[in-house]
């Protein structure tokens, strides 16, 4: 077996299912929503790099194609994120039984917005520019090609800097207070709905980091952004709700895992084989991997 | 003292959650510089009475002034919708039981309390003036506040509050399940704070910490408040409440 490319293979994943997992995770954790619209803004985000790639890069010069398409992505995402905000977060999420009602409202903008999508661009899928270029680096014997590399590189340092800004802003430091309990938040000072906003333009623009990063592999479509929010809600769920560094670690056991099952099973197997783990680590641990790096007492 | 402000001025308070009224057409003022002790025993709606200047209660009716700002409004549903709105007028709620935020250090803590544009700024000469107040809490600064002991907690909430640029501190029983010592203490340091031209009311149970050192008791009794008296009169106005 080639180990070498499962474990490159299983970095690319493991990079591009964290960035949506720590997106479904900030916003559970901060505003109580579970984003099934997160789907939804993974394709519109998509789509957005599609369009900017077809109309706006022409215009460009060629060095600004990788940096402007993925630009194009992440701001799109960040708008789908706001949309979703201002109609399943704003309207409801003072009155009572919010959890419900918001997974409803976001499931039902996933569907209205997956079914818009395709009547607006057709079922046919599209292809983005290959936006890292097409070199090749051999480092010890592994050929990396340019695309993963610059996956990984992409996706870690966009996540660096959006936890920092979290941990040393003033914002991210709302955002960690209303994640970790929202009464006392408001007790503080710390308005829920205009938190909600930032929370939910990051992480839309983390979706759409991660719709561009994925389309490197495979292309755009209206319903593509479904089998990555399942990733991402599970590792989500598996690295501990709410954990930044427990998403991290729960992605890259599952990028291995699919890697490796992939390479020894058949791809067809991957979802079963991912799942089978993870209820093995949540009969174990019940909170997650969290539960493990957790120093801190609960209330 | 200069002139006499009304810091908060409520008139025909109502509030309650779902079904359940608990607080009584109420009728409380708080003038500038005056610590002022709330006394009454478990379930009379101290508490309430707080959450519901805050906006945080199931339901409110009654006009709720702050530095002569109207921040009550009739409201049947959406507690904690407006509390960031009256906290930026001036409020700082110490509430009941340490709501905390068991992940953040002692210092995003201080920090977080320090909301307001002006306090943030400030926040470097705010937090020593909190360290002053409890040097405990200096060792502790980078550990998160779950591993902190009860009275650590206390301390780190009620030091929160304290950072706000706040005109009205409303302590919600201070010295709860805490050992007598340090409860003594904690009383001692809100005690010691400077209020200058902002007032502090106090809910407590122990009505022996506060003998003596607030300037008036209101006893407080099913939601509506009861007698006052002055520091002096402690003890007559502990008979009444009961």
């Amino acid at each position: 077996m080639d180990w070498a490319f499962v474990i490159s293979n299983a970095i690319v994943l493991a990079c591009i299912y964290g960035t949506l997992a720590i997106g479904i995770s900030i916003t559970w954790s901060s505003l109580g929503l579970i984003n099934l619209a997160y789907g939804f803004i993974f394709a519109l985000a998509g789509y957005g790099a599609w369009l900017t790639a077809q109309y706006l890069v022409p215009l460009l010069p060629a060095f600004t194609v990788g940096p402007v398409v993925l630009l194009g992505g992440i701001l799109t995402g960040v708008l789908g994120g706001l949309l979703v905000c201002a109609i399943a977060f704003i309207p409801i999420h003072d009155k009572p039984n919010f959890t419900v009602r918001g997974l409803i409202a976001t499931l039902a903008i996933s569907l209205v917005g997956t079914q818009s999508l395709m009547w607006w661009f057709g079922p046919r899928s599209k292809n983005l520019p290959e936006i890292f270029g097409t070199g090749k680096l051999k480092l010890f014997d592994i050929v990396f090609t340019a695309d993963k590399i610059g996956n990984v590189l992409t996706s870690i340092l966009i996540l660096v800097v959006v936890l920092h800004w979290m941990r040393s802003s003033r914002r991210g430091l709302e955002i960690r207070a209303m994640m970790m309990n929202p009464h006392a938040a408001s007790i503080v000072g710390i308005g829920v709905r205009r938190t909600g906003f930032y929370v939910m333009a990051i992480t839309g623009g983390l979706a759409g980091l991660a719709a561009v990063l994925l389309s490197q592999t495979y292309y755009i479509a209206p319903f593509n952004g479904l089998t990555p929010m399942i990733k991402g809600v599970s590792i989500a769920l598996c690295g501990g709700l709410g954990s930044v560094r427990g998403a991290v670690i729960a992605a890259l056991l599952l990028g291995f895992n699919e890697a490796l099952t992939s390479v020894t099973l058949g791809g067809q197997y991957v979802l079963i084989t991912q799942f089978l783990l993870i209820i093995v680590i949540l009969l174990i641990r019940p909170r997650g991997i969290a539960g493990i790096l957790d120093k801190a007492r609960e209330a | 003292m200069s002139a006499r402000r009304e810091v908060l001025n409520v008139k025909g308070l109502s509030a309650g959650y779902g079904p359940m009224r608990v607080i009584h057409d109420l009728d409380f003022i708080v003038h500038s510089g005056e610590r002022v002790g709330l006394v009454g025993l478990n379930g009379h709606g101290k508490t309430t009475l707080f959450y519901a200047i805050a906006g945080l209660t199931g339901w409110q009716r009654g006009s709720i002034k702050l530095n002569g700002v109207e921040v009550g409004r009739t409201r049947s549903q959406g507690p904690g919708r407006y509390t960031h709105e009256v906290v930026h007028h001036g409020l700082a709620l110490i509430p009941q039981g340490d709501e905390i935020f068991h992940g953040l250090t002692v210092e995003e803590h201080l920090d977080s309390g320090a909301f307001t544009a002006k306090a943030w700024r400030e926040r470097a000469e705010r937090k020593k003036r909190i360290l002053a107040i409890f040097p405990p809490l200096v060792k502790l600064m980078a550990i998160p506040v779950g591993r902190l002991s009860g009275g650590e907690r206390r301390m780190v909430s009620i030091g929160r509050g304290l950072m706000a640029e706040a005109s009205l501190f409303l302590v919600d029983e201070p010295s709860l399940g805490l050992a007598p010592k340090i409860g003594k203490g904690v009383l001692d340091a809100l005690m010691s704070v400077d209020l200058g031209d902002s007032a502090m009311v106090i809910a407590e149970q122990n009505v022996a910490l506060l003998e003596g050192r607030v300037d008036r008791v209101i006893g407080m009794h099913v939601g509506k408040l009861k007698g006052e008296a002055s520091a002096a009169l402690m003890l007559n106005a502990k008979r009444e409440v009961h």
